[in-house]
């Protein structure tokens, strides 16, 4: 599932970032390392220092999470989250008020900066569907 | 100058579009809608008068907008509109997501990627 900034942004909130936050359940699934095979790319496993990472050109642009703060568990945010169509086929994406939700738990310097972003994004979604 | 309904029928069918469907998301009313299928002529007579003087027909000084100017009209219209229901908000904040929603999801997303990553002072 994408989360972080770039899925904020696929649902229209102005934002910038380096990467696209992918949030699996479990980061041992086969599927994982038959994409990265087939996208030339490979999983560096996790040090003391560092968190898991994908290596090689194509992958290097997604970075690996494995837990989101203050949120509920994958499987139960999965069924809430939002099916977009990225070139041929549909990924899930967190909400957009999910997203907030994790980053006014976590609110370090960055996450407090892009909040009124986040925030105003939301209701303007929100408006604009109503019209 | 009167609509034909039937080229705009036509011009739906294309688009994969119902007459209803276009009037929703054009925000206009039937009732408006055929109120104006009805007229001879949906110019103002002033227009006509105009033309007249000139000996010309109106298409000759009438320039239509761009798209593009429409769309931008189109939201600023509707960024004023949330801006008066929600005061709070950012009037920039709400204008770039209404530009962001007008486009495919891929395109935002790449648009911001593209600034997180491309930042290269010199």
């Amino acid at each position: 599932m994408i989360v972080g900034l770039s899925a904020a942004a696929l649902q229209g909130a102005p934002v910038v970032t380096q990467d696209v936050d992918l949030w699996f359940e479990d980061i041992a699934d086969a599927g994982i390392a038959k994409a990265l095979k087939k996208m030339g790319g490979s999983y560096i496993p996790p040090t003391m220092l560092n968190p898991p990472l994908f290596a090689g050109g194509d992958v290097e642009l997604f970075d690996i999470v494995l837990t989101m703060h203050g949120l509920d568990s994958f499987s139960v945010e999965l069924k809430d989250s939002i099916e977009i169509k990225l070139g041929s086929c549909k990924v899930h994406v967190l909400p957009l008020e999910r997203i907030i939700k994790s980053k006014e738990t976590l609110l370090r310097p960055k996450d407090k900066l892009v909040l009124p972003v986040l925030k105003d994004a939301l209701e303007t979604i929100r408006a604009n569907r109503k019209k | 100058m009167y609509i034909s309904s039937k080229k705009l029928k036509n011009i739906c069918k294309h688009k994969g579009l119902k007459l209803g469907e276009l009037l929703e998301k054009a925000d206009v009313s039937k009732t408006a809608f055929y109120a104006l299928v009805r007229k001879e002529d949906i110019l103002p007579r002033s227009i006509r008068s105009i033309a007249s003087a000139l000996g010309e027909s109106p298409s000759v000084f009438l320039e239509e907008e761009s798209p593009e100017e429409r769309k931008i009209k189109r939201l600023i219209k509707r960024m004023n509109a949330i801006v008066r229901r929600k005061p709070n908000l950012d009037r920039d904040n709400v204008w770039h997501t209404l530009l962001l929603l007008s486009e495919r999801p891929v395109v935002r997303l790449r648009r911001g990627l593209t600034r997180g990553r491309k930042i290269d002072f010199h």
